[in-house]
């Protein structure tokens, strides 16, 4: 059992966590955001998987790391604005749009890697290169805490700057404030005079913005290029973050932090005599079991507390 | 922009304003309607008769389909409820505009937030509630949240919302509604100040003896148009009713004098804790086979509670309910449903109907189970047509099919196949919410007919209303509700005045417990 | 008194209308997949292929050899069972998203009993394909009785349980059930007794993997369609889907009604999972439901949620899935260029005001004719 606690404490460990909880907390923020707007993003996956690939593909192409990163932000956001634009222009349920968007990306990225360079798996074959890293001069050569925190990538960084920003963008800031009374109440912001569409797509874009940094660190941040179906499903994880975060900034970070940390253990004791599939499950055994004590609890109350309509 | 008012002209106006639906219904119909600065106007008419449709348009919620509306003496296009606001419009809606997790203060300042560079400046906020709270005498919490406020509050909220926004002209859609007296009184206090100060403020209703009390002057309704407008020094409850409905008041329910069988639903010492909505505290009542009761009270004092806790929909927390000698208070609604109880949901929309799905699989949601239509565990849906068939006809149904969604029925239509799911079952207890809200007289007149004719074939009817009119029509004996509490019980309703009943609902009169639980049997008391 | 239009209609005219209406949205879901196409088409057009020799080994592949029909018939009878599986919740106003973990629970169960129980013949068929219901049925009943009871959101229970399942199901490929003494992933086959026929073996042509597990879908799809049309169950799933307060209002147990949408829903994602290990593969192999289970939620969502109509989706999406690999070997575009065309369908499809808005601007149009002429 000692050899679990030295995994855990190791600062390799500690360092993957932070690593590995990137993508999550990005797009789980992602997810927060538009959920709070009142419009549920399923197709964070979808975007997240869209950005990876235009990222590793512009990068490559064009030879410069920040156009693929911007290009592969952009183009997400243009699917979270899509997706506002189906819901609200069109009336298409959010849900079912989502799972449509997913699709589109899983599609649209594997023909295009294909017919671009003629390669199922990925952009393997293209030189698409890295976001830098931050190395912390001092930090760096304390003992531990230089081996976790000096050296993460920038987007990392930019991951865990993220739970202040949006819980000061909800709480503080007029956007926030219309956003969240757009989500919670549509009709009593239209009816003071909030453009409610607008306020909606802006929380999309925002969305979809996010879960494109997530995509972009997937294919950018550690490795440099581009596999099919990279998310491998972490969308649909960070949406699970987001309602067992209690759609509140704070403990969304925590949700996906423990999503992120989880992952990087069942990696780590890969090296030992555990199954790591098996380990790899307990996050979401948690989460279920999170799930049914929340709901437990709101039932037992009587009333739910305010929360926005998709939930 | 306030500046653009014209200083002589009038403070809101319409000039044959007309507003036709995409569906073809027309709300308002060529309406003329003036009302200057510093007036207290009312606007009264029954359910649908355009009152509120004319106010949205005046809150730019809705665009007139032909004339003008004016605000500040001049003729303005309004594109939204931004556009109003800035014209120093605002209005306070029957359901309340908030936002649930915000607090009072939040609420006032949203869309007007004070602050800089797009932040918003929390403690100004609560300043600036406090201080309009003061003025004006509305008293609220500003750092409370609404969603744990009382109603009243909340309105008082939604109107120093309009005050934040300067407005000069303050609609009020049916503000009293959901007020006890006391708020009643508080709110006209402070809606006088306000005119006092300089303020235009439209209040719509169709409570005449509050009109009466608030308003200078009163505009009649009715079916879109607008009848007239009177002082209402001049005006009498009777002479408003008369121009609102167009008939005369007296509704002549033909109907002889009940014949009384057996005590269908005994009600003992029930008791109800509510987590929101009004609680209910000692009620002992009785509705013998062959009566019709009617529940008379404010709304929002518990009849709605009641009604569902009758029908299986809630639970009760004490006491002891038993229709037709089965004790109904732990069965779900299967069980109540099985003990003989119909019911007619105040919210039709709500849960009386499935408004997508067809006429005839509206019908049987209460027997789908269960032959002639089930056999075997097979629902044999040629057993469902003719059943719907046979109520289209008898309940004179206006559909071409029953295949029909329910969407498609106009509501005293969704109404009708309501009311034909529910008596033809045959209910040994039919609770009756709010029959006749929003149908058309047609409608109304059919209801009343049929409510009569269950009681004449021994059915125990629960009347339960906003309408006294319709209750004292209707009903051979009556009871009052007042905050959860039986507070009136009247075994005659011959002679009974709507003035009188309403000093019950309004707790300025109330009967003794002896008299309330004169007569009730003793048998069915739980032992303690 | 005021009436809405439809009730001053007479019933004559009312059958006219709702003929019209019928064949607007026939007509529509037609649209809907031509436009598709097209988009498809400017795709390939656009990457600088030949989007002609493409499509026309995609439309006219799967039917060019009887072993490619055979291919695309397997492929809808899985993808049409999943698509089953999730239209009864669905009708139920249930996002259920979990066939995936139904499916691998339904294949472990068949497996397990086909591998190692010993049945005579019929049995030896027959109990597998009860296992796996059973054990779909379970794992549905998880996330159905959160939902029904305690009201936690289904979209993330489905979606937990898929991962928790997905993960499990690999570990026991690659070790409890993993062939003994083999270098390739995947569990021993099944006993010769419990395989589902081949169609080969009826037909005497070559039909490739496909086996009567294709009646077994249709007759899944008939049941299904009786149970939601002529049974009391099927009436109170419908009504809760419809309006969950109308129904408990009426008398129906909204909360059972849910579950045993998901149950049932579960059971028949099970016998998909049945299907491919006694059919399709005769034994467990790592990750083979792909993207099937996700790809039912579409197959649902095209044919509206009706059984029937589901299985026409189904044979439709796959005829395309298998076009798409027809397509790859013989042309340069790649298959993946069905799933751009099968996004493009979901995305229409679920874009409801868009048919609303085209009525709405024939009836303008005609209604400026109408004027015109009246001048």
């Amino acid at each position: 059992m000692s050899s679990v606690f030295d995994v855990v404490f190791s600062s390799a460990f500690l360092a993957a966590a932070l690593r590995v909880a990137t993508p999550y907390l990005l797009a789980a923020f992602g997810g927060l955001v538009a959920e709070r707007a009142g419009i549920s993003n399923i197709a964070l996956e979808g975007q997240m998987l869209a950005a990876a690939c235009t990222g590793a593909l512009v990068a490559g192409y064009s030879g410069s790391v920040a156009l693929g990163a911007l290009s592969g932000i952009a183009v997400a956001t243009l699917l979270g604005l899509l997706l506002a634009a189906l819901r609200l222009e069109l009336g298409a349920d959010a849900i079912i749009a989502g799972i449509g968007l997913n699709l589109l990306a899983s599609g649209a990225t594997a023909y295009a890697v294909y017919t671009l360079l003629d390669d199922k798996g990925g952009t393997s074959g293209l030189d698409s290169g890295t976001l830098p890293t931050v190395p912390l001069p001092g930090i760096e050569s304390i003992p531990v805490l230089g081996d976790v925190l000096s050296g993460q990538n920038l987007i990392t960084w930019l991951a865990f700057l993220t739970a202040p920003f949006v819980a000061w963008l909800f709480y503080r800031t007029t956007f926030g404030f219309h956003l969240r009374a757009v989500g919670e109440m549509p009709d009593a912001a239209a009816s003071v005079g909030i453009p409610v569409r607008r306020v909606q797509y802006a929380g999309l874009a925002l969305s979809g913005a996010l879960a494109g940094l997530a995509g972009v660190f997937l294919s950018m941040g550690y490795v440099s290029f581009f596999v099919r179906d990279m998310t491998a499903g972490r969308g649909f994880i960070a949406l699970a973050a987001v309602f067992l975060g209690g759609l509140r900034p704070w403990g969304v970070f925590l949700a996906a932090l423990g999503f992120g940390a989880a992952e990087a253990l069942a990696v780590q004791l890969g090296t030992l005599d555990v199954p790591p599939q098996l380990v790899s499950t307990i996050p979401y055994a948690m989460t279920l079991v999170a799930l049914a004590l929340y709901a437990w609890r709101r039932k037992r109350r009587g009333v739910g507390e305010a929360t926005p309509a998709s939930l | 922009m306030n500046e653009s008012w014209h200083a002589a002209g009038p403070a809101v106006a319409a000039r044959a304003v007309t507003k036709t639906y995409g569906n073809g219904v027309r709300a308002v119909r060529g309406v003329d309607l003036t009302v200057p600065p510093g007036e207290i106007r009312a606007v009264v008419g029954e359910n649908g008769a355009g009152k509120s449709t004319l106010m949205k348009m005046f809150y730019g919620l809705e665009q007139p389909s032909s004339g003008e509306i004016l605000i500040g003496g001049r003729p303005r296009t309004l594109r939204g409820p931004a556009a109003a606001i800035a014209l120093g419009v605002g209005m306070v809606h029957q359901n309340l505009m908030l936002v649930p997790s915000f607090t009072v203060a939040q609420n006032v300042v949203l869309g007007v937030e004070p602050g800089r560079r797009g932040l918003v400046d929390a403690r100004a906020a609560v300043e600036i509630t406090a201080r309009l709270a003061e003025e004006a005498g509305l008293a609220v919490d500003p750092k409370a949240r609404i969603d744990e406020v009382s109603v009243g509050m909340r309105q008082r909220t939604e109107i120093l919302k309009a005050l934040h926004r300067r407005a000069k002209v303050l609609i009020l859609d049916e503000p009293t509604a959901v007020l006890t007296p006391q708020e009643t009184e508080d709110l006209f206090a402070a809606v006088r100040r306000l005119r006092d100060g300089g303020m235009t403020v439209l209040f719509i209703s169709h409570k005449l003896r509050e009109v009466r009390e608030i308003s200078d002057q009163v505009s009649v309704m009715r079916a879109g148009s607008l009848v007239g407008t009177v002082p209402t020094a001049d005006a009498t409850e009777r002479s408003l009713a008369a121009m609102m409905v167009g008939r005369d008041l007296s509704l002549d329910v033909d109907r002889a004098a009940a014949r009384r069988g057996e005590v269908t639903l005994r009600v003992r010492k029930l008791g109800y804790e509510a987590p929101t909505g009004q609680s209910l505290h000692r009620l002992s009542f009785d509705v013998a086979a062959g009566e019709i009761v009617g529940v008379a009270g404010i709304e929002g004092n518990g009849q709605s509670e009641l009604a569902e806790i009758l029908a299986g929909l809630r639970s009760p927390t004490a006491g002891t309910i038993h229709v037709g000698g089965t004790d109904t208070a732990g069965l779900g609604v299967a069980g109540h449903r099985r003990a003989g109880v119909g019911y007619v949901p105040e919210d039709r929309l709500h849960n009386g109907a499935a408004l997508d799905e067809s006429i005839a699989d509206n019908l049987v949601v209460d027997r789908h189970d269960r032959p002639p239509l089930a056999r075997r565990g097979v629902l044999h849906p040629k057993a469902v047509r003719a059943h719907a068939e046979r109520l289209i006809d008898q309940y004179a149904i206006r559909t071409p099919d029953p295949s029909v969604p329910m969407r498609a029925l106009s509501g005293g239509n969704v109404q009708k196949v309501i009311v034909a799911r529910e008596l033809s079952a045959g209910p040994r207890l039919l609770i009756a919410s709010q029959v006749t809200r929003g149908v058309d007289i047609g409608a109304m007149r059919f209801m009343y007919e049929r409510l009569v004719a269950a009681r004449d074939d021994g059915a125990a009817v629960l009347l339960i209303s906003a309408d006294l009119t319709e209750l004292l029509a209707l009903s051979d004996r009556l009871l009052v509700l007042k905050e959860g509490l039986l507070v009136g019980r009247f075994d005659d309703t011959a002679g009974l005045t709507e003035k009188h009943v309403g000093l019950y609902m309004l707790g300025v009169e109330h009967h003794d417990d002896k008299h309330l639980t004169a007569g009730l049997a003793a048998g069915e008391e739980p032992t303690p | 008194m005021t009436s809405t239009l439809i009730e001053t209609e007479d019933r004559r005219e009312y059958r006219a209308t709702r003929r019209r209406g019928l064949a607007v949205d026939l007509s529509m879901t037609l649209a809907t997949v031509l436009a598709a196409l097209a988009v498809g088409f400017l795709v390939i057009l656009a990457t600088g292929k030949d989007p002609v020799a493409a499509y026309e080994a995609l439309l006219t592949g799967p039917l060019e050899r009887s072993f490619r029909v055979g291919r695309w018939l397997e492929d809808a009878t899985t993808l049409t069972l999943l698509g089953l599986s999730v239209a009864i919740p669905f009708r139920a106003r249930q996002i259920s998203l979990g066939a995936e973990s139904q499916l691998y629970a339904g294949a472990l169960a068949a497996a397990t009993v086909a591998i190692f129980l010993p049945l005579p013949p019929v049995a030896a068929v027959v109990v597998p394909l009860v296992a796996a219901a059973a054990a779909g049925a379970g794992m549905g009943f998880v996330p159905g009785s959160m939902k029904a009871r305690l009201g936690a959101n289904e979209i993330v229970a489905t979606l937990m349980l898929n991962a928790i399942v997905v993960r499990v199901y690999d570990y026991l490929v690659n070790g409890p059930l993993k062939e003994p003494g083999s270098s390739a992933v995947h569990s021993e086959r099944v006993q010769q007794d419990s395989v589902l026929t081949p169609l080969t073996d009826w037909f005497g042509i070559p039909l490739g993997r496909s086996n009567v597990g294709l009646f077994l879908m249709l007759l899944t799809a008939v049941a299904l369609w009786l149970l939601i049309t002529r049974t009391p169950l099927g009436y109170r799933i419908r009504m809760t889907g419809a309006n969950s307060d109308f129904a408990e209002y009426g008398g129906i147990r909204v909360p059972r009604a849910i579950e045993w949408s998901f149950v049932i829903g579960g059971a028949v994602a099970g016998l998909a999972g049945a299907h491919l290990v006694q059919g399709v593969y005769g034994r467990l192999e790592p990750g083979m439901a792909g993207s099937l289970a996700f790809e039912g939620i579409v197959v649902a969502l095209l044919a509206r949620n009706n059984p029937l109509v589901v299985v026409i989706a189904g044979l439709f999406y796959s005829y395309l899935r298998a076009g798409g690999d027809i397509m790859e070997q013989q042309t340069d575009v790649g298959t993946e260029i069905v799933v751009v065309i099968q996004a493009v369908i979901v995305l229409l499809v679920t874009a409801q005001a868009l048919p609303d808005l085209l009525k709405r601007r024939i009836a303008r149009k005609q209604a400026a004719q109408k004027q015109v002429g009246a001048r």
